[in-house]
């Protein structure tokens, strides 16, 4: 009787079942890691990943994704990515909404970088303060000569508003004032420098390891580094001084950050642990970022138990 | 001493432009602003053709219908950072207006665009909080919608059923007034509302204005608590209109999501209007009511989820012989891009009143976004 009465919803339910767990358990026999966000970090966290995957063939698998910090945030709060990669920190409002998806963010700096503020070669400028950065690509300064350049106008270069770099920026250096909209918004740092090479006017921000020519070590054929200082009153360091990143002199310093949901995973920590490792600390330095010290070691440490 | 009219209005313009530049000192520069669209649409088939939406009863439905095409939605919003603490939102909504029960069209059933949304959002008020002043969204709705999160296949409890039962709840997806939201802590959030009480769809018609207000719990990472209430005046005597509802949300397992929600709505005789059959409308006292349980789960993150969801449904709390349930299930799968989503989904509806079988349809949902 009551077989009969409801037999077509339990053929119903027991096709919604077959649809529900079938590919539940097809997608269960993968296992890769997924890692996404900052896109200043994606090429370093992808040679991490080749290297980590030769040496540990037996490892799972890891895949590396753009889309900037924010994504990589929003990733790891909805559940979709393992790793996030951001080179800003979680915000407060990030914090509440992880809590209420239950997501409990662990975080590892995994480098250092100096956010680098590049010209065109040709441009003659050398230095500048954190106040003319910022007034320039606040749209306030809208030509060199201004700031003791050229009489030209200025070329703005950027990212993004779901980038980290966008983010530590507009909070560090535009004082949480809005960016000039006519910046020339690219999709990562190799456009921005690409973008800078071409054009004599432009001014661009990108993280140290994309400014530096591998094979000399100094700046790429095209681009000039330049140096900032905190006021008129201070010196300017570059962001390719390793000491002054470490020591905070050089003012727009911030360290690169991997985020887990908890305590990761053992698939995920064996990789973590590469890359807060020397072999992995080595990699980093090679790809022109600087190496964590020891107040983000101990952290790390805490944060792997 | 007297101050004359016209040094008010140059007082009062000089605080006005006092406020204006505080507000927007921020900016130098014309904002970032953004347009985007949504879309859904479906195809729909009954698989049964004998319940109380395709009613048989030739008076109401002499020619009852199997299958369909239909757009359902399709939203366009403009949003505007005018600074990083000021957001300003305009969006227009197209909503279809033929029914269900429809079996001929009027003349004229084309999507009717609207107006939605048109708010600040300032977030500079208090610590992690936003003010949106205008037409926003309300509380009754959101809470449960945003963690549902397919209203492209349905809508949620409380806003479900009104074309279906012809029970009508005085709340609305969004209406004019003023909303605040924001946290105390990660473990405590609240919102606060005042509005006409007309819906996006009216004016106000009387003076007195609808409030309404929740707490949300978070006691542990994944498990929220929400507590929701609003309250309306309707008319000098003592006649008003209640919900209460309350939300669960169990977020705890990484990919699946179980969710309750239960709500009680009342409201006096005058106001408390059900439409029958033949188009006429009754007045009498009753409640209105249900439970919602829901779950998703995702299978392949940004590629598959599959979810289910039984509603429990009391349109008329004197007449138990209305009382409906629906069960629907489905997958949601992005096949190339997060911008296009295919979502087959299966409703049953089955009926109290032994004289309605039971309804299945089965839609496949398209939605658009870009």
């Amino acid at each position: 009787m009551f077989y009969t009465k409801f037999k077509k919803w339990i053929a119903m339910a027991e096709l919604a079942l077959a649809l529900v767990f079938t590919p539940i358990l097809i997608a269960q026999t993968k296992k890769m890691i997924q890692v996404k966000g900052s896109d200043t970090m994606v090429n370093l966290v992808q040679i991490l990943a080749e290297e980590y995957m030769t040496k540990n063939p037996k490892a799972a698998p890891i895949a590396v994704l753009g889309g900037g910090s924010g994504t990589g945030i929003t990733a790891l709060i909805n559940g979709t990515c393992d790793i996030a990669n951001h080179s800003r920190d979680i915000t407060a409002k990030e914090i509440n909404q992880a809590w209420e998806r239950g997501i409990k963010p662990r975080t590892f700096a995994i480098a250092v970088d100096g956010l680098s503020i590049i010209v065109n070669e040709k441009n003659p400028l050398n230095q500048m303060t954190m106040d003319q950065v910022g007034a320039i690509y606040r749209g306030d300064v809208k030509n060199w000569q201004v700031v003791g350049g050229p009489k030209m106008a200025i070329s703005l270069y950027g990212r993004q508003s779901n980038s980290g770099t966008y983010s530590f920026l507009q909070e560090h250096v535009l004082k949480n004032k809005n960016f000039s909209p006519d910046v020339k918004e690219m999709n990562g740092n190799a456009q921005i420098i690409e973008g800078v090479m071409a054009d004599q006017a432009a001014i661009g921000y990108v993280g140290v390891g994309y400014v530096i020519d591998k094979t000399t070590g100094k700046p790429m054929k095209g681009l000039k580094v330049i140096n900032i200082s905190k006021d008129e009153k201070s010196q300017g360091y570059s962001p390719m001084d390793k000491e002054a990143v470490d020591t905070g002199k050089y003012p727009i310093a911030r360290a690169l950050w991997q985020s887990t949901n908890g305590k990761p995973g053992a698939a995920a920590a064996a990789f973590l642990q590469f890359e807060l490792g020397p072999e992995g600390q080595k990699i980093v330095e090679r790809e022109g970022f600087y190496p964590i010290g020891a107040k983000y070691i101990e952290a790390n440490t805490k944060n792997l138990k | 001493m007297k101050i004359g009219k016209a040094k008010k209005l140059a007082l009062f313009a000089a605080l006005a432009l006092m406020t204006a530049s505080g507000l927007f000192a921020q900016t130098t520069t014309p904002p970032p602003q953004t347009f985007s669209t949504t879309i859904y649409f479906d195809y729909s088939f009954w698989a049964t053709n004998n319940g109380y939406i395709t009613n048989t009863d030739p008076k109401v439905n002499a020619n009852p219908m199997t299958n369909k095409f239909a757009f359902r939605r399709a939203y366009f919003t403009y949003e505007n950072k005018i600074s990083p603490g000021l957001k300003f939102r305009f969006r227009i909504d197209a909503d279809n207006t033929g029914r269900l029960t429809a079996t001929s069209g009027t003349k004229d059933d084309r999507l009717v665009p609207f107006v939605k949304h048109i708010y600040l959002d300032w977030t500079g008020l208090l610590p992690n909080s936003s003010l949106k002043i205008g037409m926003t969204e309300t509380m009754a709705f959101k809470i449960a919608e945003d963690r549902w999160g397919l209203r492209s296949v349905a809508k949620t409890l409380v806003d479900g059923y009104k074309d279906l039962t012809g029970a009508d709840i005085r709340t609305s997806s969004a209406d004019l007034g003023v909303n605040l939201t924001g946290a105390i802590s990660k473990e405590l959030r609240y919102g606060a509302m005042v509005m006409n009480g007309e819906g996006y769809s009216h004016p106000e018609l009387n003076k007195y204005k609808k409030y309404g207000g929740y707490l949300q719990v978070v006691p542990t990472a994944g498990l929220n608590i929400w507590g929701y209430a609003e309250y309306e005046k309707l008319s000098d005597k003592p006649e008003a209109a209640k919900m209460y509802k309350v939300d669960v949300y169990f977020d705890m397992v990484p990919g699946l999501n179980i969710s309750g929600e239960w709500f009680t709505y009342d409201s006096d005789t005058k106001f408390n209007k059900i439409t029958n059959a033949d188009g006429t409308t009754t007045n009498s006292h009753f409640n209105i009511g249900g439970f919602s349980v829901f779950s998703t789960y995702k299978i392949i993150p940004d590629k598959l989820l599959v979810f289910a969801r039984y509603d429990g449904y009391r349109p008329d709390s004197t007449n138990g012989n209305k009382d409906l349930s629906l069960i629907i299930a489905g997958a949601d799968w992005t096949p190339i891009h997060s911008s296009w989503k295919i979502q087959p989904n299966v409703w049953f509806y089955n009926y109290k009143d032994s004289a309605k079988k039971s309804d299945i349809i089965v839609n496949l949902t398209f939605f658009l976004t870009f």
